[in-house]
C-alpha cells in the first residue's frame, strides 16, 4: 500500500481544522472537526487516519488531532 | 365563453398580470380579460381570432403591419387591435365589408413585393403571411413584381445569408414587421440586429450590414422563431421539410432546464422549437438547446456493447448478456478478493433522476457499500453544505422568474449569459427595466457593459478573496446598521446571530482592512454594500466562482449570512441562487448520489431512515459513508479500490489533476463506462454499455429552481436500452433483483422514500407540466419560493465564515493565476457539443490574458503558450483581452487535447472537496511546440482509436 490516500487524508484534517478556529475554545472546535470527519468520512478514511495518529501524527495540526483522537 | 391556454396558439401580445379586471364586449361577445391586455389579445382568448403579421405574444406590440385593424363603437377610423388597449364597456367589431376591404389592401401591397414561389418555398404548409392572405381572401395583386420599381425591388434581389451553421436568412422573402429585431432586443437582449429604411423599403440586418456569424448574433435562434414568414428559416426545415409531430421534452444541456417541443417526422428530429409553456424558458432558449442536437445521431455514436481483459487490447463487441455477465462477474471477483468496500461507482448528473437514483440503490444495495458519487462533487456541491448549514435546505430558494421582481441583483462568479444564457437573458430583461447590478467577478464579463445594461458597481475581486470579499460586505451591513433587525429578530436564531455579529463587526473585516486581500477598492465595495442592503428586493445568483475554491463552503454561507441579514428571503425578488452547471446537477444531488446521504439527503447513519430504505429495497445496507471520487483516486493509487462504474460522465477530462486521474484509472482492475461515445474515461476502461442520449429516454430532470420536468423518448434508443434499463441489467447480474417497467415506476418509489418527493408522479408531472419540490401533503403543487414562513430547521443559521487563505498563491515561479470557466456555444467536456456545428465558434480552448502579462512575456495573440503549475504543464493558443486583469489568466476545458485540468491542482474546498478550479498559481512561456503530456495524449488517444477501429475490423471479419 502507497501513501497517496493518507497524504490527502492529513491534509484533509488539517484543512477542516483550520476552518474551524472560530469558537476560541479548542476542546469545542475540536468536537466540531470531528463531528465532520464521523458524518461525511468512509470507514476506511477514519481508520488511517486514526492509525497516524496512534503511530504519532506529527504533521496533524494541534485540533486535528484533538479531532481524530476523539473518533 | 371560450377560455382556456393554449401553449400552441399565439395570442398576439403578452399576458399581462393585472388583478382589475375588464370587461369588454367583441362581436357582441362579453369577454373579461385583465387590464392592460390588448383588444387583440382579449379576442384571441375568446377564439375570435383577428388576422395579424407584426404582432406576437411574446413581443410587445408595435403596430406597423395594420392588418389587425378593428372598428370600436365611438371611435374614429380603424385603429390596430394590437397597440390598443382594452376598456370597460368597450364594443369591438372585427369583421365587415370595410374591414375585409382594408385588409385585403394592405395584403395586396405586401404580396406585390414578394416572391411568389410558395410551393417550393421551405415555410410552405407552416407560413404567417400566407396564412394570413388565406384569412383575408385576397384573390387578385393588381400591381405585381414587374410594375414596381427598382428601388422597391432591391430587397428581392438581395443575397441569402448562410454564415450561420444553423438558420439561413434570404432577405428576398422579407414583409419588414420587424418580429426578429424586438425578438432579439425584447427576448435575447442581445440586439444583434437592426431595421434600416421605411416602410416597404426597409431592411433588415445584424450588426453593421456584416454577415450573421461576424455580427455579435449569439444564435439563440429567437429571431427564427419570431419570423412568420422563410427569412429567417432554420437550415434543417429547409432540407427536411415541415415536422408532422412534436413530443415535448427537456433540454440536456444547462441547468436552466428549458423544455422544447421536439418536432419530428418519423423518428428524426426536424428541429427543436422552445416551449411555450415551459415554465423554466418561457418560450426561448440558447444555441446549444435549440441547435446543437446532431451530436445524437452523431457516427461516433457506439451503438454496441463492447468488452477487454486489459486497456492494451482491441475492444470485443459482445451481445448485452455477455457484457453485463463479464462486468458482473468481474465486480464479484475483486469483491471477494479485496473486499466489499473495493468498488464503487459514479452517477451522472446529465442523466435522469431515475437512472441517477438506480445507480447509487445498485452501489448501496448491490455493492453492500456507499462509494458512491457523483460529478456535482466538482462544481456545487459547496452549495449543498453551505445552504443546507444556514437554510436548512440544500437547494436555491427562488424560481428563475422571481428576478422580474428584483430591485437589485449580484451577481458573483457566475457568467449567466454564457453559462445559463435563457436567464441571463431574463435577468437582462429585468436590468433594462431599471434594476440595479453588482457584480463581482476577476474578469469582465459581458454582464458589466453590454447593450442597454451597465453595472452599477464591477467588484474586480482577486481569485482566492471570495471569503474576505462576502464577510467585508457583511461588516459593512452590520456595522453601519443596514441589516433588516425585524427579520432577524422573527426568523433567524438568536445566538447564532449574536456570535456571528461579534465574529463580523471585528475592524479586520472591514473593507479597508481587507482591500489588500481582495483588491476590491473599499470605497467600492462599500457602495456595493449600501445598494444591497438598501434595496428593497435585492437578490444574489451565484455560480461556480464561489463553489470551486478551497473556501466554497464557506463562501456559500456567507452568501447566505448576508441574505439572511438584509432579510432577502422568503418572497419573490430575493434569494440565495446557485447557478447550476448541468442539466441534472440537482436532481443527482437530490436522489442521493453523495456517499453520505441517501435520497432527499438522509444520512446514511440514521437507523430509523436507513430502515425504510433497507425493507423497501429488501437488503442490509452500511451505515458508514462511503469514499467520494478524489478518496477514490487515491485509495486506487494505494490499491485498496479496484472497480468501479461510471455511467455518464467523463472524470478523466472533466476532474482536476488530470495527471494524477488517468494514474488511478490505469490502475483500475475493472473499469465499467455507460456513455454515448467513447469518452476519455472510457479509453481505460474494461467494459463499454452504449448509453443512450437524452432524445431516446423517458424520465426527469431538476433545474436550477429545484424544478422537475418531464424527458420524453422522441427516438427509439440506439443500442436498445434506455440508460435505466442498462443499470438495473447489471444489477440483476449480480443478483440483486431490479423489476421495473418504466421510469415512472421509479419514480414512485422515490417519492416513497423521500419526503420531499412525496407527492411526485408521471401523473401529476403531466397535470401541472413541472413541479418545483418539495412536493407533499403539506406542499401538493410544490414550492416556488422556499422559506416563507420558516427554514426546514426552524430558524436561519447565521454560520461563522473565517477567511482561509489558499494555500494557492501565486510566488516568483508561478506568478499568474489561472481561473477556468466556460463558453456559452460549448458544453463542460465538450462530448455532444464538439460534435456539432457548435465548433464554428469554439474549436480550440484558448489562454486569455492581459495583454501587459503578453507584453512581459513577449507573447501576441495566436502564440502557443506553455503554461504551467505545480501540477503538470500544457500548451495553448494565447489570446489578449483586456476583460483580464493583469496577473490573471484564464481558459475552458471544452478539448480533451487541450490539457486545462493537466495544469489545475489536487487542492479543494475544505468540507466537500469541490477541487479549486478557479485558483491555479501559473507561468505561462512562449513556446513552439506542444508540452509533454499533450504528446503523450495524442499517442494514448491514437493507441486507444485504434484499438476501437480493430473491433470493427473484428466484427467485419466475423460477417464474413
Ligand atoms: S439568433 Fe438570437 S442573437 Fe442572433 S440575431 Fe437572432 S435573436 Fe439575435
Ligand atoms: S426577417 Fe422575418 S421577422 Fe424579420 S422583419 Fe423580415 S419577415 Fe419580419
Ligand atoms: S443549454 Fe440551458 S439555456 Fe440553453 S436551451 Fe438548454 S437548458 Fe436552455
Ligand atoms: S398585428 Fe397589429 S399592427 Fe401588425
Amino acid at each position: 500500500m502507497g501513501n497517496h490516500q493518507l497524504t490527502s487524508l492529513i491534509k484533509m484534517a488539517n484543512q477542516i481544522a483550520a476552518n474551524n478556529t472560530h469558537i476560541g475554545n479548542e476542546t469545542e472546535e475540536a468536537t466540531m472537526v470531528a463531528n465532520h470527519l464521523r458524518k461525511f468520512w468512509a470507514r476506511s478514511m477514519k481508520q488511517q487516519i486514526t492509525d497516524y495518529l496512534i503511530e504519532g501524527g506529527e504533521e496533524l495540526s494541534p485540533i486535528a488531532k484533538k479531532a481524530v483522537a476523539e473518533l | 365563453m371560450l377560455q382556456y391556454f393554449d401553449p400552441d396558439k399565439d395570442y398576439g401580445t403578452p399576458a399581462q398580470l393585472s388583478e382589475n379586471m375588464i370587461t369588454l364586449e367583441i362581436n357582441g361577445v362579453s369577454i373579461t380579460v385583465p387590464e392592460g391586455t390588448s383588444v387583440l389579445r382579449a379576442a384571441a382568448q375568446a377564439d375570435i381570432n383577428i388576422p395579424k403579421l407584426c404582432a406576437s405574444d411574446n413581443l410587445e406590440a408595435f403596430g406597423s403591419c395594420r392588418v389587425c385593424a378593428v372598428e370600436i363603437e365611438g371611435r374614429r377610423g380603424t385603429p390596430a387591435s394590437c397597440t390598443t388597449p382594452v376598456e370597460t364597456g368597450m364594443k369591438v367589431t372585427t369583421q365587415n365589408k370595410r374591414l375585409g376591404k382594408l385588409r385585403r389592401n394592405i395584403m395586396e401591397l405586401y404580396i406585390s413585393d414578394h416572391p411568389l414561389d410558395c410551393l417550393t418555398c421551405p415555410a410552405n404548409g407552416n407560413c404567417e403571411l400566407q396564412d394570413v392572405v388565406g384569412a383575408v381572401g385576397l384573390r387578385e395583386v393588381r400591381y405585381g413584381l414587374e410594375g414596381s420599381s427598382v428601388e422597391t425591388r432591391t430587397h428581392l434581389d438581395a443575397e441569402k445569408d448562410h454564415s450561420n451553421p444553423y438558420f439561413s436568412f434570404d432577405p428576398s422573402k422579407c414583409i419588414a414587421c420587424s418580429r426578429c429585431v424586438r425578438a432579439c432586443g425584447e427576448v435575447q437582449g442581445t440586439f444583434a440586429l437592426t431595421i434600416d429604411g421605411r416602410g416597404f423599403d426597409s431592411t433588415i440586418a445584424p450588426g453593421q450590414n456584416q454577415p450573421f456569424l461576424d455580427s455579435e448574433c449569439v444564435s439563440c435562434g429567437a429571431c427564427v422563431q419570431a419570423c412568420p414568414t422563410s427569412t429567417l428559416m432554420e437550415k434543417s426545415v429547409i432540407e427536411m421539410g415541415q415536422p408532422e409531430h412534436s413530443i415535448v421534452t427537456t433540454c440536456a444541456y444547462c441547468g436552466v432546464g428549458c423544455q422544447f417541443k421536439a418536432e419530428m417526422k418519423g423518428a428524426e428530429v426536424v428541429r427543436m422549437v422552445p416551449y411555450k409553456d415551459g415554465q423554466a424558458n418561457h418560450g426561448h432558449s440558447c444555441v446549444k438547446g435549440r441547435f446543437a442536437f446532431g451530436y445524437a445521431t452523431h457516427e461516433d455514436r457506439i451503438t454496441k456493447p463492447m468488452i477487454r481483459d486489459s486497456i492494451d487490447q482491441p475492444w470485443q463487441e459482445v451481445s448485452w448478456e455477455e457484457a453485463l455477465s463479464f462486468a458482473a462477474s468481474k465486480l464479484k471477483g475483486l469483491q471477494q478478493r479485496y473486499g466489499r468496500e473495493s468498488i464503487g461507482g459514479i452517477t451522472s448528473s446529465r442523466c435522469t433522476n431515475e437512472e441517477t437514483y438506480l445507480v447509487q440503490k445498485l452501489i448501496r444495495a448491490a455493492f453492500g457499500n456507499n462509494n458512491t458519487d457523483t460529478c456535482a462533487r466538482v462544481c456545487h456541491s459547496p452549495t449543498g453544505y453551505g445552504l443546507k448549514t444556514t437554510l436548512g435546505e440544500s437547494a436555491g430558494t427562488q424560481t428563475f422568474d422571481s428576478v422580474m421582481y428584483a430591485d437589485a441583483v449580484m451577481v458573483i462568479g457566475a457568467n449567466p449569459t454564457d453559462a445559463h444564457p435563457v436567464f441571463g437573458s431574463l435577468l437582462k430583461k429585468r436590468l433594462r427595466q431599471g434594476a440595479k447590478l453588482i457584480v463581482a467577478d476577476p474578469r469582465r464579463i459581458d454582464l458589466v457593459k453590454s447593450p442597454h445594461v451597465e453595472t452599477n458597481h464591477h467588484l474586480t475581486l482577486r481569485p482566492g478573496s471570495n471569503v474576505a470579499f462576502i464577510n467585508a460586505m457583511t461588516h459593512v451591513v452590520i456595522t453601519e446598521g443596514l441589516e433588516d433587525k425585524t427579520f432577524i429578530a422573527n426568523r433567524c436564531e438568536e445566538s447564532a446571530y449574536q456570535a456571528w455579529r461579534e465574529f463580523i463587526s471585528e475592524e479586520r473585516h472591514s473593507p479597508e482592512n481587507t482591500e489588500s486581500i481582495t483588491g476590491i477598492p473599499a470605497e467600492e465595495l462599500r457602495g456595493a454594500a449600501r445598494l444591497y442592503a438598501g434595496a428593497k428586493n435585492a437578490a444574489i445568483y451565484y455560480g461556480l466562482g464561489v463553489t470551486e475554491h478551497s473556501q466554497g463552503s464557506s463562501m456559500v454561507m456567507g452568501i447566505a449570512n448576508l441574505a439572511l441579514a438584509t432579510g432577502n428571503i422568503g418572497r419573490e425578488g430575493v434569494g440565495v441562487n446557485p447557478l447550476r452547471g448541468q442539466n441534472n446537477v440537482q436532481g443527482s444531488c437530490d436522489m442521493g448520489s453523495f456517499p453520505h446521504e441517501l435520497p432527499g439527503y438522509q444520512h446514511v447513519s440514521d437507523d430509523q431512515i436507513r430502515g425504510r430504505f433497507e425493507s423497501v429495497w429488501g437488503v442490509k445496507l452500511d451505515n458508514e459513508p462511503g469514499l467520494r471520487i478524489p478518496n477514490m483516486f487515491d485509495a486506487a493509487l494505494d490499491g485498496t479500490y479496484k472497480g468501479m462504474y461510471v455511467q455518464g460522465e467523463d472524470i478523466a477530462q472533466s476532474d482536476p489533476n488530470t495527471n494524477h486521474v488517468q494514474a488511478a484509472l490505469r490502475s483500475l482492475e475493472c473499469l465499467i463506462v455507460q456513455d454515448i461515445f467513447l469518452n476519455e474515461t472510457a479509453k481505460f476502461a474494461h467494459v463499454f454499455l452504449p448509453g443512450a442520449s437524452f432524445l431516446e429516454k423517458d424520465g426527469t430532470f431538476t433545474n436550477a429552481e429545484r424544478r422537475i420536468n418531464r424527458v420524453r423518448k422522441v427516438m427509439p434508443p440506439l443500442s436498445g436500452k434506455q440508460d435505466w434499463e442498462v443499470t438495473q441489467a447489471l444489477s440483476n447480474s449480480l443478483g440483486y433483483e431490479m423489476n421495473y417497467n418504466h421510469p415512472s415506476e421509479i419514480m414512485d418509489e422515490i417519492a416513497q422514500l423521500t419526503p420531499t418527493f412525496a407527492s411526485v408522479s408521471y401523473e401529476r408531472l403531466e397535470e401541472m407540466g413541472s413541479i418545483q419540490w418539495p412536493c407533499n401533503d403539506e406542499t401538493p403543487d410544490g414550492m416556488p419560493i422556499m422559506h416563507v414562513e420558516s427554514f426546514p430547521i426552524g430558524k436561519g443559521h447565521f454560520a461563522i465564515t473565517e477567511y482561509v487563505a489558499t494555500e494557492e498563491r501565486s510566488t516568483r515561479r508561478f506568478p499568474l493565476l489561472l481561473t477556468t470557466g466556460r463558453i456559452l456555444s460549448q458544453y463542460n467536456v465538450g462530448a455532444q457539443t464538439r460534435r456539432t456545428e457548435n465548433q464554428v465558434w469554439h474549436d480550440e480552448d484558448v489562454l486569455e490574458l492581459h495583454p501587459v502579462d503578453a507584453e512581459d512575456r513577449g507573447l501576441q495573440d495566436g502564440d502557443w503558450v506553455g503554461i504551467t503549475s505545480r501540477a503538470g504543464g500544457t500548451v495553448m493558443r494565447a489570446k489578449l483581452s483586456d476583460r483580464m486583469q493583469p496577473g490573471v489568466v484564464y481558459t475552458t476545458f471544452h478539448h480533451p487535447g487541450s490539457g486545462a485540468n493537466v495544469v489545475t491542482t489536487d487542492n479543494s474546498d475544505w468540507a466537500t472537496n469541490c477541487p479549486e478550479y478557479k485558483v491555479t498559481a501559473v507561468q505561462a512561456v512562449k513556446v513552439s511546440e506542444p508540452s509533454e503530456w499533450q504528446q503523450r495524449y495524442n499517442e494514448f488517444n491514437n493507441q486507444q482509436q485504434g484499438l476501437l477501429k480493430q473491433r470493427r475490423r473484428n466484427k467485419a471479419a466475423a460477417r464474413d
